[in-house]
């Protein structure tokens, strides 16, 4: 299934990348999306945040590539770290650089529940993942 | 939905779009970058662009390749037409090497779109009539300006003109516009009521070292990586001068220059990694991250603000105990009979070290352990006998202390005493706030009380009824001024008399008539006329007379140097300014053209060539007419001391577009055997930049308490807290771009402060609550965050913010030797917020910007 966002002239796959019903608070999962060179994080934050999903509306996934070099983020404290240069990104508040280096923000994952399931499906995202000139536009 | 509307493709620029070089416009650390303009209809493509990077693959990491959505955007050029622009790092320039700050990343951000983030730019000359500005053609705004400037000038002297106006480079655009306002205010109107846009006088601040013979930016960024050892001394690094710490500081705290130290060293002499000092109050970002890099090579001192002198010289007696010194070099390039002073006074060799040390434990509440520790990294020798190198950079929290240049002259001190100038590795200067680009006509306070000084204080004249009008530039004292609240206050009582006395019967607007019936207020008020040049309107253009719009960065040639290796670049234009805005050399020549004019037709020639030598054409003419201010240069490597910091001499507009992102390091020599340009690395390698060559050796003054300004505040239980403030990682000066760019405001919506999880505790606060913070001099509103920055007793305020100014708490107290103030300690209260909380707070985050572990 493609999605479309508003915005956006790209074609977001529709992905499943967890339950809602087996997430725990602070214990992240890891997927690719949209594509396999692009790795995300899920995880159930335990505190309302910006366009979380669920019953508590706490689960969120960002692309775990820094949006400063592209290194590798790691989740803790409510947050998404870079240990390159200490770049941090509050899950909550719609992964906004609260401290460091990087002037763009880290991209939420457009998530969708299943009601009755509770399988969270990756389906668009909010910003340009590093290392790329377009979301979809990689070879 | 997202806080804001992102973007999840990038328009790509094809192989023939325009490139232009230049460098970031925010910090002293002067990142260079690569501009790409082209038409919105002809994209490049993955495989075909003007990066000459295949964009079809996923990019790798640390590449020092980035192109992120804030890097790009739309403008309109005079022709109406549309065009991308891309504002990257440059990976040639040895500065950032393709690394870039969440200031700079945003630099594209801030170019005028009619559709974008800073549409609302300042687009015509405004003027204030009964209900409000409207704007007014040049024509008029300049008969109107020249004929009020010479006709107070002739009346009332040229004292009754007032000016703050920026002195320096990147936002401020550099040499061209300074060299302008230098030959307007110091040769045309020739007032000795002159401030610089941070402060309220025309100074220096740093004339502790400088009149010892070292001007404050002597090192290589190289140097930060090749030190043993690197102080930060009130100067936090990671947040205010990023690229330097990422990018040269850190990876000496890493290891990863042992290499290059062991090619740049002598032969045999040890090179290991790193060791960092640094010398705050706060447990900030720098601390932290430090810390998380190599704790045990991590020395964090935090003094009782006011007390780093006395800290500087318990410091700089142990290594003297130590003999950790090079006799031959204090006797060869030191004045050695000032040195007695010195040893008297700030060594205070008549004490025994035990009781000196005591005494400085007393003052400044750090442990003798921690002096004994930060003299052994700063100054003794190695293993071997090689001597220790060591950079030291302050800034501001040794600036705007307590007796500025008493506290400048300590550290000076106390780096040449370990011969840590003008090798390889060391440096002892100023982490810098801007960049600079400073070159006028000789000011007329020299220098401190010890020569020539102290300064006036504008503040203190305008607040008190002096001037007829007061000309701001590019800067918004009501926020950054010390005591802003009651400067604010006076200036509009003034501001309103004036407007009050012209709108009797309604404000004339036939030019002639307009400036006749201020010459008149003048006479029977005491109003005063403000001018306000700005790219945007400000808190302090509300109540201007007249508002003037100025171009910005990237809308005009603009030449400055970066602090840590005074490296001259081109900042070329790229882009048209908005509206009839001008760069403000152009509008400076008008007006000085025009008053010229008008003193010819008087017949006074004296005054008519005091105006004169601002005809000119171009940028490039006004480049190379600051140029002479410099003399000749023609000067051998071995007496590059003799330069000014700044000089230039023989280097044009288009040399610098040649050089791009290499640009020339200044002074800028002739060298007398070639003939050619040469730039200097480092500097006071042979002499340094007195008379005869000698470091001059200066006598500090003892403790004597706080001024009475703060001491009124010691021992009254109203104001149980020390206050101290700072600037943030995201925001630039007083927010005059980021108050508009999403990324930067909704993380900070609104000026806040840090206080100790203890107090906070004690006080029954937590993260996000509103406070009211206040003592007798004004009130501030802020945006709680609990965290362990600060100690228990002290709060951290950001300095200012759009929407608010901390500085409304802060005296008008000033070094009596130098007119600079104590923007960085005073006592307050602090009580919860009594109004409805701010919505804005909603979204801001927060969590704790020092804390890095996980």
């Amino acid at each position: 299934k493609k999605q479309t966002r508003p915005g956006s002239k790209a074609d977001y796959p529709s992905l499943k990348i967890g339950n809602s019903k087996t997430l725990k608070p602070n214990q992240p999962l890891t997927f690719n999306f949209p594509d396999r060179q692009s790795p995300c994080v899920l995880v159930k934050t335990g505190s309302e945040a910006i366009d979380g999903i669920g019953s508590q509306k706490d689960i969120v996934a960002f692309s775990s590539l820094c949006t400063h070099m592209g290194c590798p983020v790691t989740y803790s404290k409510g947050r998404l770290i870079c240990k390159c240069h200490y770049s941090m990104f509050d899950v909550n508040r719609n992964g906004q650089t609260f401290q460091g280096l990087a002037s763009q923000w880290i991209p939420q994952i457009v998530l969708r529940e299943d009601p009755a399931s509770g399988d969270i499906f990756a389906e668009g995202v909010q910003g340009l993942i590093y290392g790329r000139i377009g979301n979809l536009k990689v070879s | 939905m997202a806080l804001f509307k992102r973007k999840d493709e990038l328009p790509i620029p094809p192989g023939d779009a325009e490139k232009y070089t230049t460098v970031c416009q925010y910090c002293s650390a002067g990142c260079g970058y690569n501009v790409y303009v082209w038409p919105e209809d002809k994209n490049g493509s993955a495989t075909a662009n003007a990066f000459g990077v295949d964009l079809s693959k996923q990019g790798k990491l640390m590449s020092g390749f980035s192109y992120t959505e804030t890097m790009h955007n739309v403008i309109t050029r005079k022709n109406g037409k549309q065009y991308n622009l891309a504002v990257i790092p440059a990976k040639e320039s040895r500065i950032n090497k393709g690394d870039y700050s969440i200031r700079g990343g945003t630099n594209a951000l801030t170019a005028y779109n009619p559709d974008g983030y800073t549409k609302k730019r300042l687009k015509d000359p405004l003027i204030r009539r009964e209900n409000g500005f409207v704007p007014i053609s040049w024509d008029d705004a300049v008969e109107i300006i020249a004929t009020l400037t010479k006709s107070s000038i002739d009346k009332y002297g040229a004292d009754s003109i007032a000016m703050k106006f920026y002195d320096h480079g990147s936002s401020g655009l550099g040499f061209e516009d300074n060299w302008a306002a230098g030959k307007f205010f110091l040769s045309g109107v020739k007032t000795s009521y002159l401030s610089i846009h941070n402060r309220p006088a025309y100074n220096s601040e740093t004339w502790g070292t400088r009149e010892r013979g070292m001007h404050e930016l002597n090192y290589d960024v190289d140097d930060a990586r090749l030190a043993d050892t690197v102080v930060l001394w009130g100067a936090n690094a990671y947040e205010s001068a990023t690229i330097l710490y990422t990018e040269h500081i850190m990876p000496n705290l890493q290891g990863g220059s042992v290499a290059d130290k062991k090619k740049a060293f002598d032969p045999g002499e040890p090179a290991a990694e790193g060791h960092i000092v640094i010398i705050d109050p706060r447990k900030n970002a720098t601390v932290a991250v430090s810390q998380d890099i190599a704790a045990d090579r991590v020395l964090h001192i935090r003094p009782n603000l006011g007390t780093d002198w006395i800290l500087a010289n318990a410091i700089a007696r142990i290594i003297w105990e130590n003999r950790w010194y090079d006799q031959e070099f204090l006797d060869k390039r030191t004045d050695m009979k000032t040195f007695g002073e010195y040893k008297q006074k700030s060594l205070q060799s008549g004490k025994p070290l035990a009781t000196l040390l005591a005494d400085a434990e007393r003052i400044t509440g750090v442990p003798k352990t921690q002096m004994q520790q930060a003299a052994e990294w700063m100054a003794k020798p190695k293993e071997g006998g090689f001597k220790r190198r060591t950079l030291t950079l302050f800034e501001k929290g040794i600036i705007w202390n307590m007796k500025n240049y008493d506290q400048v002259a300590a550290i000076a001190q106390l780096n040449v005493l370990g011969h840590n100038v003008g090798r390889v590795g060391t440096g002892c200067g100023r982490l810098g706030g801007h960049q600079e680009g400073y070159v006028r006509p000789p000011a007329p306070t020299p220098g401190s009380i010890h020569a020539g000084g102290p300064p006036k204080n504008v503040d203190k004249y305008i607040t008190g009824g002096g001037g007829k009008i007061y000309w701001v530039g590019a800067t918004d004292p009501y926020l950054s001024t010390p005591n802003s609240q009651f400067f604010r206050k006076s200036v509009k009582k003034r501001a309103d008399a004036l407007l009050d006395y012209l709108d009797n019967g309604g404000v004339p607007t036939e030019v002639k008539a307009y400036a006749d019936k201020v010459l008149e207020a003048f006479e029977k008020t005491g109003g005063l006329f403000m001018i306000v040049q700005d790219m945007y309107m400000t808190h302090t253009a509300a109540d201007a007379m007249m508002i003037l719009p100025a171009a910005g960065w990237g809308e005009a040639v603009d030449t400055s140097i970066n602090c840590h290796s005074r490296l001259l670049r081109i900042y070329d234009k790229f882009m048209d300014a908005p509206g009839e805005a001008l760069p403000d050399w152009q509008i400076l020549a008008r007006i000085g053209n025009r008053i010229k004019a008008l003193y010819e037709t008087d017949g006074n020639k004296q005054m008519a060539e005091r105006f004169g030598g601002m005809e000119w054409k171009s940028d490039a003419e006004v480049f190379e007419a600051g140029s002479k201010e410099f003399g000749d240069n023609k000067v051998a490597e071995t007496e590059e001391a003799k330069l000014s910091p700044e000089c230039y001499v023989g280097v044009t507009h288009d040399m610098l577009r040649k050089l791009g992102n290499e640009g020339i390091q200044t002074p800028v020599r002739r060298d007398p055997a070639t003939g050619r340009l040469s730039g200097t690395k480092r500097r006071y390698t042979h002499s340094f930049a007195s008379k005869d060559g000698l470091f001059k050796w200066y006598g500090t003054d003892p403790w004597t308490g706080y001024p009475a300004e703060v001491a009124k505040y010691q021992h009254n239980a109203t104001y149980p807290f020390w206050f101290t403030t700072g600037r943030s990682q995201h925001v630039w000066q007083t927010m005059y771009h980021d108050r508009k760019i999403p990324e930067k405001y909704f993380t900070l919506p609104l000026p806040y402060v840090e206080i100790h999880p203890e107090d906070a505790g004690k006080l029954g606060m937590k993260s996000g609550d509103m406070v009211d913070v206040f003592n007798e001099e004004g009130s501030s509103t802020a945006l709680v965050y609990v965290n362990d920055s600060t100690k228990p007793g002290l709060i951290f305020g950001i300095m200012y913010h759009a929407k608010g100014s901390m500085n409304h708490l802060i005296s008008s107290y000033t070094d009596p030797k130098t007119t600079i103030p104590w923007y960085k300690g005073t006592k307050v209260g602090i009580r919860k917020y009594t109004g409805k909380p701010d919505e804005a707070i909603k979204t801001a985050s927060l969590l704790a910007n020092n804390d890095v572990s996980l």
